[in-house]
């Protein structure tokens, strides 16, 4: 099952800091799918700008559906979103698996920063970052 | 089944008359939409005697089997027509009126009235008055045509009204006619008309059909009232496609009740500009000769009379009447959205009514993006998205993503909006359609950049992080460059590919990279980039992109020119302009002047006509080795004659020095703001400005007039010693000569001027350094007189100079000749050979023969003294000379000096007395010439070269 993992850099950047799929061939279709996914962040994070920010959750749930694939997003306090393409037909996914999805990614990202030597807006290239997306991709494909 | 959906509808268009504007006959198009675009000004009337206003929609184009959905929404139904013809002959005009007819079938069973419109018949026909046919000399002399529409409006609306009221009246008839649509009449057949579900369906339907009346009509409660029962009626009955039906005209009253601005966007303004042009039209038109057309009103006039005066006595029908309180019945915003989904999802249950479903979402998009509900509004247009009408022809499939483009751009979802935008552009150039729409492409294209955070502008990617999703960004410009290549404009592709590579060079991957300058290179020989804008013919500038990382340079240093060519102020000149500066000698205020950094001055100055340098530190970021051609310096300030160089740097140098020269042709402050190249075949300007992260020490120099320039030549070698002079000037010659101790030699120096300029000045200056001998005598000396009765020194002449170099140096002391002494074995106590007692220049005059081993050994350059000095030429002339600059020019000499003898035996023999003694010395005659040596009281011995002597 193709799947696809993003974390994407804050505004006004909002480029991907790093990107994962499988397959890897036909990438931009998901690139595509990934950033026209952004109107639907920018527009749920927005809404909840009224809310409380601190007590909001950070997990958005499913961002839209296409007709091949379902696009959850996670955005946390610094406006890292995290984007997660998986295939509509993957009924074994469950809102709670994905949401444990990006806890993990959020809790791997926030290993990156607390590194000295990567600056905030760097792409990832961190090895620890690449194995804990494989095993996680792994579970779902 | 209604097969061509209007993307454009919204929610007020159920409000509106549909009236169909055709030309027939042979009409120039340019007349037509004249003409048209005046009638379609008058979209909103006033109906006379009422507080109602009617609005009007017009249409060009309209196709016939949409007119058949006409009962199921009255606004779908052409209710009249107007035809524009051209007739000059009335000879043509029995053929012109058949064709009106003809057209008139077309529609014929839902017109309620239709219009001719004559131009260029004159006479006789022209002069009948008739109701349905207008007749103007030419497209130019129709004034009436505004007032013509009003006229003709009214006329329809008095039919409205009449069928409004017919309808309404006959309520629970036994004879309600079934509505439906297009593909429902087969189903019908056979059906029991008996039964009371039947009668329902028939009652439900056309009470929402008298609802769509009622809305046309202006009387929007009213409308309401009905569409709730039509509801209610046809829920009972499940007939949901007319329940749809009723739900949407529900939505539809409420959102012209909540929102009389409009939902479509451009439609409201162009109602407001309507409804203004048409009461300035009435103003205008309505006295004169146009007053006689009243006079003939249609019979439907009459009619109308007959209807208000119905209307004013009776009051409004007794269904419609207040018993519902009004604000009930209008749905609350929320409410709207919900029935348009409940009435979307009653569509979808209809194949053929993909139509009806597909507009229904676009009008519930366009009333939540009013709304500001993004987040709806997008699932609307997601289930749009996936309605599939039938095969659309290509042209339907642009204009469908066109729409959903503009109605995600419209809830704020830009991305998704350039995302549709970029596949209508590509539907454009389909490979399907035979002729490719490349032109409409690249348009659609251009629109798509906001979606994508690009701008074609190279300064908003310079400064700071790269902004925007890369991989999906170059798509696009890959996307720009291959649509405006199959345009057929190279200078386009050549700037949107210039811009790929220099905006998204960080992105690309090596072997993109060689692509990318592949085909750039194949573009631009057939068409070099420039830095010119160009203009695109919808009035879009394409700035020019300088590639500014193709090499990318990191420091700028302007040079001061070589030693001897900088210019020097006259000193006594160089006081006063300081003294007049600032009575200060330092003051805490001149810090603060020092931020404007670039444009700090230097400390040097610049000649006029002289060759000035500026270093560049630059490096090739590219895979593969990098040509740069014609890389010259900006300047502004003063005429700059630019010395363009062509450089190659390796794959992904390092830094790598650049110097780029050129001549300043005129005096005054010359400030270097940026380079020039050629790369790829595109011609940049790079400006410093625009340039992150470039070190410069300045860039603004003073250039001062011009001065001759000397060139020395001398009799003597080259010397590959250089001296290292304490004041800090170098030496620009060296020039070396080996003398033996007080030999006198004349040096001829020969100064050319090579310059441009008279050399008129000259003065020569000597300075001895690093010597710690003693020195005897005049080492240099000269006669200046004689080289200066040649001056002024024209340019390309050569004038003499002779300087006399003369050496006499203290040779003795010598460690190694000491050496050579106690190597003899010979005491010579009491006479310790270091004391001063022997330390005598020249010494005493006995000689001795030397054994040639010694000689050989004593050869020895070690025994070499050497003395330097500097020849100092301040010299001066034209222009320059008149502001008081010199210019130094330095001759450094490197003299070596050999002593001329040795003593190679020292020996004492006794004398008569026994106090004193003879003291022997072996002199040797170094040299190869002959020489005198003389002592104090002693005749001069003449030593021969080679020669050893006692």
């Amino acid at each position: 099952w193709p799947v696809l993992i993003s974390v994407i850099c804050s505004p006004p950047q909002n480029y991907p800091l790093y990107i994962r799929s499988i397959p890897t061939e036909n990438e931009l279709k998901f690139h595509y799918t990934v950033h026209t996914s952004l109107d639907v962040v920018d527009e749920k994070i927005s809404a909840m700008g009224k809310a409380l920010v601190d007590q909001r959750e950070l997990y958005l749930g499913l961002l839209y559906p296409t007709e091949d694939y379902k696009v959850y997003g996670y955005v946390t306090n610094s406006k890292v979103k995290f984007v997660m393409v998986v295939d509509s037909s993957n009924t074994a996914l469950r809102d709670n698996e994905i949401r444990s999805m990006f806890r993990k990614l959020h809790n791997s990202y926030t290993d990156i920063m607390c590194n000295p030597f990567y600056n905030p807006g760097d792409r990832i290239h961190s090895r620890a970052f690449d194995s804990m997306v494989n095993s996680m991709m792994m579970q779902v494909c | 089944k209604m097969s061509v959906p209007d993307y454009m509808q919204c929610a007020e268009d159920h409000q509106t008359l549909l009236v169909v504007v055709q030309p027939i006959g042979i009409v120039p198009e340019e007349s037509f939409f004249r003409i048209y675009k005046r009638i379609s000004a008058v979209s909103q009337v006033s109906v006379r005697d009422s507080q109602r206003v009617l609005y009007i929609r017009y249409r060009h184009h309209y196709p016939p089997e949409n007119n058949e959905w006409g009962d199921f929404q009255t606004h779908r139904k052409v209710v009249g027509l107007i035809t524009i013809t051209d007739c000059s002959s009335a000879k043509d005009w029995p053929q012109t009126f058949e064709k009106f007819h003809l057209q008139k079938e077309m529609y014929g069973s839902t017109l309620y009235d239709s219009r001719l419109f004559v131009f260029g018949l004159q006479g006789e026909i022209a002069e009948q008055p008739r109701t349905d046919v207008a007749f103007y000399p030419s497209y130019d002399e129709c004034e009436s045509v505004e007032k013509r529409i009003e006229d003709f409006i009214e006329s329809l609306f008095i039919v409205l009204e009449s069928k409004r009221l017919d309808r309404a009246t006959d309520k629970s008839g036994d004879k309600i006619p079934l509505l439906c649509v297009p593909f429902e009449k087969k189903d019908f057949v056979g059906l029991d008309t008996d039964s009371r579900h039947y009668k329902k369906r028939c009652q439900g339907r056309m009470r929402k059909h008298v609802g769509d009346l009622c809305l046309q009509a202006g009387m929007l409660q009213d409308s309401l009232v009905h569409y709730h029962m039509a509801v209610e009626l046809l829920r009972s009955v499940n007939d949901f496609l007319w329940l749809g039906a009723a739900l949407e005209g529900l939505c539809s009253a409420s959102v012209i009740y909540h929102y009389p601005g409009g939902t479509g966007g451009k439609v409201g303004s162009r109602r407001a500009q309507g409804g203004s042009l048409s009461a300035e039209a009435g103003n205008r038109h309505r006295p004169g000769r146009d007053r006689i057309l009243i006079f003939f009103l249609p019979s439907a006039h009459f009619l109308s009379c007959f209807v208000l005066g119905a209307l004013t006595s009776n009051g409004i029908n007794a269904d419609t009447s207040a018993e519902i309180g009004r604000a009930k019945n209008c749905l609350s915003p929320e409410d709207i959205i919900d029935k348009y989904k409940e009435a979307i999802s009653y569509y979808g249950k209809y194949k053929n009514a993909g139509v009806i479903e597909l507009e229904a979402c676009v009008k519930a998009v366009r009333v939540l993006a009013i709304q500001k509900r993004s987040m709806e509004a997008s699932e609307f247009l997601q289930n749009a998205v996936y309605i599939n009408l039938r095969q659309l022809s290509e042209e339907e499939k642009i204009q469908r993503y066109s729409i959903l483009s503009e109605l995600y751009e419209r809830i704020g979802f830009h991305r998704k909006s350039a995302f549709f935008k970029r596949i209508a552009a590509m539907q454009c150039a389909a490979p399907s359609i035979p002729e490719p729409g490349w032109r409409a492409c690249y348009k659609l294209l251009l629109e798509t950049l906001p979606g994508y955070s690009l701008s074609l502008d190279p300064k908003d990617f310079s400064k700071g992080t790269h902004r925007g999703w890369a991989a999906v960004q170059m798509r696009l410009l890959h996307e720009l460059v291959y649509a405006s290549r199959r345009m057929g404009n190279p200078a386009l592709c050549v700037r949107h590919l210039s811009f790929l590579l220099q905006t998204m060079l960080d992105f690309l991957s090596d072997q993109e990279k060689k692509d990318v300058t592949q085909s750039l290179e194949s573009y631009t020989a057939k068409c070099p980039g420039t830095m010119e804008f160009i203009t695109l013919p919808d009035g879009l500038k394409l700035p020019p992109v300088p590639f500014t990382k193709l090499p990318i340079v990191r420091s700028v240093k302007l040079l001061n020119l070589p030693t001897s060519l900088r210019p020097h102020k006259m000193k006594s000149l160089l006081g006063q302009n300081v003294s007049t500066k600032s009575p200060f000698i330092y003051s805490p205020i001149i810090a603060h002047s020092r931020g404007e950094e670039r444009s700090k001055k230097i400390d040097f100055q610049w000649v006029q006509g002289d060759v000035c340098e500026v270093q560049l530190m630059v490096y090739n970021p590219m895979p593969f080795e990098l040509r740069v051609e014609n890389m010259g310096l900006l300047t502004t300030g003063v005429e700059f004659e630019s010395l363009p160089a062509a450089l190659s740097l390796p794959a992904e140098s390092g830094l790598y020095p650049v110097t780029l020269v050129g001549v300043p042709q005129t005096t005054g402050q010359i400030t270097v703001n940026g380079y020039h190249t050629s790369v790829f075949g595109v011609f940049s300007d790079c400006l410093l400005d625009n340039l992150p992260g470039v070190k410069t020490n300045g860039c603004t120099v003073e250039v001062i007039p011009a001065l001759p320039r000397l060139q020395i030549s001398t009799s003597l070698p080259r010397s590959a010693h250089t001296l290292q002079p304490s004041s800090g000037d170098e030496i620009s010659t060296n020039v070396s000569v080996q003398l033996y101790n007080g030999e006198t030699q004349q040096l001829i120096i020969k100064l050319e001027n090579i310059g441009t300029e008279p050399l008129e000045k000259l003065e020569v200056t000597a300075k001895t350094v690093n010597t710690k001998e003693k020195l005897y005598g005049d080492f240099l000396s000269w006669k200046l007189e004689d080289t200066l009765s040649q001056f002024p020194l024209k340019p390309g002449k050569i004038a003499t100079f002779t300087v006399n170099i003369k050496v006499k140096l203290d040779f003795s002391c010598q460690e190694n000749l000491l050496q050579d002494l106690s190597d003899d074995g010979i005491s010579v106590s009491g006479l310790p050979l270091s004391s001063p007692f022997r330390q005598v220049v020249k010494p005493r005059v006995e000689t001795k023969p030397i054994n040639p081993q010694e000689s050989s050994k004593v050869g020895d350059f070690s025994h070499v003294k050497t003395l330097e000095a500097i020849l100092n030429f301040k010299y001066s002339g034209g222009p320059g000379h008149v502001e008081g600059y010199y210019r130094n020019l330095s001759l450094g000499l490197h003299v070596e000096v050999e002593p001329s003898v040795f003593f190679t035996r020292v020996s004492t023999l006794p004398a008569t007395s026994t106090r004193q003694c003879h003291l022997l010395l072996d002199v040797f005659n170094s040299t190869e010439h002959e020489l005198t040596i003389s002592a104090r009281n002693n005749e001069d011995l003449i030593l021969h070269a080679g020669e050893c002597q006692r």
